[in-house]
This record gives structure tokens, sequence and C-alpha cells, in this order.
């Protein structure tokens, strides 16, 4: 039944395109399941794409198949591939909304989820983690994740106090404060690197990134953090939008400006923290994936947060199978493969569109 | 219906003062005209009444409460800014931007609803900006984002209106529709609004009283033909015997003359 609507020409162009941001959101939540699907049904054992959906189906809250195939199969399923391709979702989603929501805060289109210390934090954590002897692994979630998230979360807290003007929180020295910190850390880093002797190899490996050998257990120590984070900043998304005005103007617009940075920078920080913490700091995603975004749908946060959220996933997922399956039984650090895969697709995307992109 | 009021106030960044002594009421159904020299502090005591920043000793009340008391979300359903041209950020449409004078109004789990829609839409046409309604912002010109931002003000709904420099980057013909405009709201929704204005012989025609502000104090304040003399004009602006009579409405009109300022 046609609604009785009075809208013009305005409210139509308005609405219209966002109707296309909401019917995107719909298929892109198919795309992912999908791409879960094909994710782990590639492999050193291939198993059918039917069989995988089954298996995945049959674990739903409620449904119940009879098992037609072999549980050996399903082990791999569940207990190997899911748990990675999982992870590489969530991590991707994380870094994605956690770059998009740096560069609405910091209004700079150059910002990333690493721009204010959390990468070298948690590197120098990681690494600090690899020249311990071993017998410092105590705790259930192995040291190298422990020292990263505590790195990270220490590196951010030092930027913030280094930053506070009185009570306000000047963006361009956060940014700065970030990156002379991160500097420093760096150095120290690289330091510590050459001097590993041999633990070279597996630092430079982790700190590339890398979901080999993700359990479950590591993708529910990481989900709680991401799914707050992620929570806290949706809800905020409109008061983003009005960020994009100026700090001044946000503010006579009612937003309570200094609460607000605080409240994004620490949800951003936490999940970039522990999406580092376990998979070494995988770059590029977290700056482009909101880029392309913003290009293809535009810059309301309300749509641009949940979209950055399922394209991070779906390509962290995808970048994660080319670099298990190209060079199988090698895997190419993922680092390597966002790069590779997403720049062109980005540098194609830039010169399509020839207006403003931020 | 709601009064602003400063008494006594004094206001500054960080160790130095800007403003000393301030004392003046804006009434509701009254559009009061801030005019004085470049760098006089008529955009302090915009940002004061807007708290972007904090007075250093005085008071400052907004419909009799302290301005320190209110929450900035209500406080922006009480009291409305234009800024002085801002660059605005150039993915959002027109449309989008002007939308954004709802956010006071709503919840943080609300979006927008017809209601909100249709109150956008009569601002644009009130401001004869419908037509840039899906149109980025970095394409309109520094008087359309000026329009804009008039009608995200109308959009935000408040008893009270700042402007600065309202009319600064329009056409004369533009000026007279926009001040017209922000007159009408003053005196058919009894608003109150205050506005920097730089143009001496606009803000002598379309506002009430005028407070002219030197050196960080109010020199006059009262009705144009008191404010606009030729006393006050020299010895604000170093301008000699430049204020007239205007030959239609009888108020003061300054002209300068280029035989008359000595070269120095």
């Amino acid at each position: 039944m046609p609604r009785k609507n009075k809208s013009t020409e305005q409210t139509a162009g308005y609405l219209s395109r966002r109707r296309v941001r909401i019917i995107s959101l719909l298929g892109l939540c198919a795309a992912l399941l999908i791409i879960i699907a094909i994710a782990a049904s590639v492999g050193s054992v291939p198993i059918p794409l039917g069989t995988t959906a089954s298996i995945l189906v049959d674990k739903l809250p409620f449904v119940d198949l009879t098992p037609t195939w072999d549980a050996a199969i399903a082990t791999i399923i569940l207990d190997i591939r899911l748990p990675r391709v999982i992870l590489a979702g969530l991590v991707g989603a994380a870094l994605a909304i956690a770059g998009a929501t740096y560069q609405g805060l910091f209004r700079n289109p150059l910002a990333d989820p690493y721009l204010i210390g959390v990468a070298q934090g948690a590197s120098l954590g990681a690494v600090i983690g690899f020249l311990l002897p071993a017998a410092w692994n105590l705790t259930g979630m192995g040291v190298i994740p422990m020292f990263a998230f505590i790195g990270a979360v220490v590196a951010t807290v030092v930027v913030y106090l280094l930053s506070r003007v009185g009570k306000t929180l000047p963006v361009t020295t956060l940014i700065l404060a970030g990156v002379a910190l991160s500097a420093l850390l760096g150095s120290i880093v690289s330091y510590l690197v050459i001097s590993s002797g041999n633990k070279l190899h597996s630092i430079i490996f982790w700190m590339m990134g890398s979901f080999s050998g993700s359990v479950w257990s590591e993708v529910l120590m990481v989900l709680p953090y991401i799914a707050v984070g992620i929570a806290v900043i949706v809800i905020f998304a409109r008061l983003l939008n009005v960020m994009q005005l100026d700090e001044e103007q946000a503010q006579q617009l009612g937003v309570n400006v200094e609460n607000f940075k605080i409240i994004l920078l620490a949800a951003a920080t936490l999940i970039t923290a522990a999406s580092v913490s376990f998979v070494g700091t995988i770059g590029f995603v977290g700056i482009i994936i909101p880029h392309a975004v913003r290009l293809i749908w535009g810059a309301d946060h309300r749509f641009l947060l949940p979209l950055s959220i399922l394209v991070g996933a779906v390509f962290m997922i995808l970048t994660d199978l080319v670099s298990r399956t190209v060079l199988a039984p090698t895997e190419i650090p993922i680092g390597v493969i966002t790069a590779i895969c997403g720049a062109p697709f980005f540098l194609y995307l830039l010169r399509r569109r020839k207006k403003a992109i931020f | 219906m709601i009064e602003l009021e400063m008494i006594n106030v004094t206001l500054g960044y960080d160790h130095h003062t800007v403003m000393e002594d301030i004392t003046f009421k804006a009434s509701p159904g009254e559009m009061v005209g801030l005019i004085g020299p470049n760098g006089s502090g008529k955009s302090t005591i915009i940002r004061a009444l807007s708290h972007l920043i904090r007075r250093k000793s005085g008071v400052i009340t907004v419909g009799g409460r302290d301005i320190e008391k209110i929450k900035r979300q209500e406080l922006a359903c009480l009291v409305g800014v234009v800024p002085q041209l801002p660059i605005l950020p150039s993915t959002f449409t027109a449309f989008e931007i002007v939308l954004m004078g709802r956010n006071p109004h709503m919840g943080l789990f609300e979006a927008e609803s017809q209601r909100d829609f249709e109150i956008a839409r009569q601002a644009m046409s009130r401001t004869s900006t419908e037509k840039l309604a899906n149109r980025h912002v970095n394409e309109l010109s520094g008087g359309e984002i000026q329009c804009l931002l008039i009608a995200r003000v109308l959009v935000q709904e408040t008893e009270a209106i700042l402007l600065d420099e309202p009319t600064a980057n329009l056409d004369i013909g533009r000026q007279e529709d926009i001040l017209n405009l922000i007159k009408k709201l003053c005196r058919e929704n009894n608003l109150t609004v205050l506005a920097a204005i730089h143009d001496l012989n606009l803000a002598a025609q379309y506002c009430d009283r005028l407070i002219l502000i030197h050196n960080g104090r109010i020199q006059a304040n009262g009705t144009p033909a008191e404010v606009i003399t030729n006393a006050n004009i020299k010895e604000v602006y170093g301008a000699e015997n430049c204020v007239y009579t205007h030959p239609v409405n009888g108020l003061p009109t300054v002209l300068l003359s280029a035989l008359k300022k000595k070269a120095t």
C-alpha cells in the first residue's frame, strides 16, 4: 500500500540514497555468510561447499540435520577452519570500524587504527614476550597476546595523558604525540628485533600478522572486546556525523565533544588492541576499507560504520584464504596479501570517482 | 522565550583577557546587533553565549539559568548559532548538513522522523536553498553555505539565535532577504536574536538595538540613533563626521568620504 508521502525532491534524494545503503547492508550480510562457508570449504582437504553448508547449518540452534558427512570432515570444518575464518572476520571488522572511527574523530583521511601508538605498543609488548624465557608462559592465553595487549593499552594511555591540555584533548596534539611515541617505541622494537638472534623469524612473522593456528579460545577472548567496542561506536554514529563539521559546531549542536572523544577513543583502541594482540599488526585494512566504503556509499556514519564492519570482515576472510592457499602449504603473511589485493582495488575506486573523498 | 544576559563578565583565552566588564541583556522579540572593529571581541561574546569558552568572572545566564549548569544538548535546544563561514565536510549533501540541526532534539537511539524531514524541508524553502538539497557542500559558494547554515539554525528550533557575520558573504539582495527573514522570525516567534554585524549600515537598518564594542569593553548600548553618532564612530573607528540620516527611513547611515579622513 503506497504511503501518503509529501516528501519532495530533497527528501526523495536523501531517502533513495538511504534505501540503497540499507539494501547494500543486507546484501553484504548475505555475502559474508556465503564467504564464511566458502572459506571453510577450501583447504588442503577440499570439502564440497554443500557439505560445509550443511555442517554449519546443523550447528545453528533449533536445527538438527541427519549427518551425511564424515565426523572427521566436521572436525576439520568446525574445529580447525571455522575458528580461523571467524577470527579473521572479527579482526577485519574490528580494524575497519576502528579506522573509520579514528578518521571520523580526527577528521583526517590518513588516520588508521595504529595512529596513536597501538601498533608499536603491541609490537614492543610482543617482542618482549618473545624474548622472555619460555617458563614465563604461565597464563592460559599465552604470553605474547597478553604482553601485546598490555603494550598497546599502555602506549595509548601514555599518548592520551601527554596530549591532555587542561580538560580538553586537542586532536592535533593527540596525533603528534601518537606519531612521536610510535617512533620512539618503533626504534626500541627495531633494536630488540635485530638483537633477538634465533627468534628473529618468528618475531617478524608475528609483526606481519597471521591467523595461522587460530583456535576457538582465542576467538572467545577477542569477541567480548570487539563486540562491546563495536556496539559503543555504532551507538554514537550520528554524533560522529555532527563531529565532521568541526568541534565548535558539534558543541553548538549539542554534542559534549570532550566526553565523546574519550569514549570513542577508548572503544576504538580497545578493539584494535584486542585484535592486534592475537594476530599481529595487520596493516592497510584499517585505513583503506573505510575509504572504500565512503567512496561507494557516502559519509553518513550510521551506514559507514556497519558497512565498514561487513566489508572489513569479508575482505579479511578472503585475504586470509589467499594467504593460506596460494603457496600452500607455505603461508604468506597476511599483511602482504592485504596490500597486494587491496591497493589496486582502492586505486581503481579512487580513479573512477573523481569527486571529493573525504 | 528566553533572555540572554551577561553581568560584569570577563572573557579571555588562557592568560590574556579579551573582554572586561561586559554587561548587557538581549530579550525575546528583540534583534540586537553587535558592532565594533575587527578584533574587538564580537565573536568572543557569541562564543561565550554558546559556551564554547568559559567566562573568567561574572555571570552569564540563558533564560535566567547559569549557562555553566545547562547541559550541552539542552543548551543546543535553547540557543542556536550560525558560525562565521566554516569549512563544511565535503562528503555531505546540503540536505544532510541542514538535517544535523535536529541533532540536539534526538535521543541516542533515535533516527530522523518524517517530521524532522518536513522541518528541514521547510527551513530550506524559507532560505531559498531547496534547490541545493542534493548537492555536495564542496560545490557550493560562500553565500549558499551561509544560507544553508541559517536553514540549519531554523531546523534547530531554538528560542535564541546567535549569528556571527551572517551577511558577510552575501550580495546585497541576499543580505536583505536573510536579514528580513531573521527579523521576521524574531518578531513572529518572539526569538531572541543577537547578531555580530560588520556592516554598520546593515546593523542600523535591521537591529532594534546596537551594542558597540571597543577595546574589549562596551562603548555604547542603545537604539541605532543613540549608538551610531559622529562622536562614537570617531572614537572607535577614527573616521570623522561621516554619520548622515537615511533619506527614506531616518535611521543613521555611515558614509565615508575620501576627502575627510586625513592621510597619515
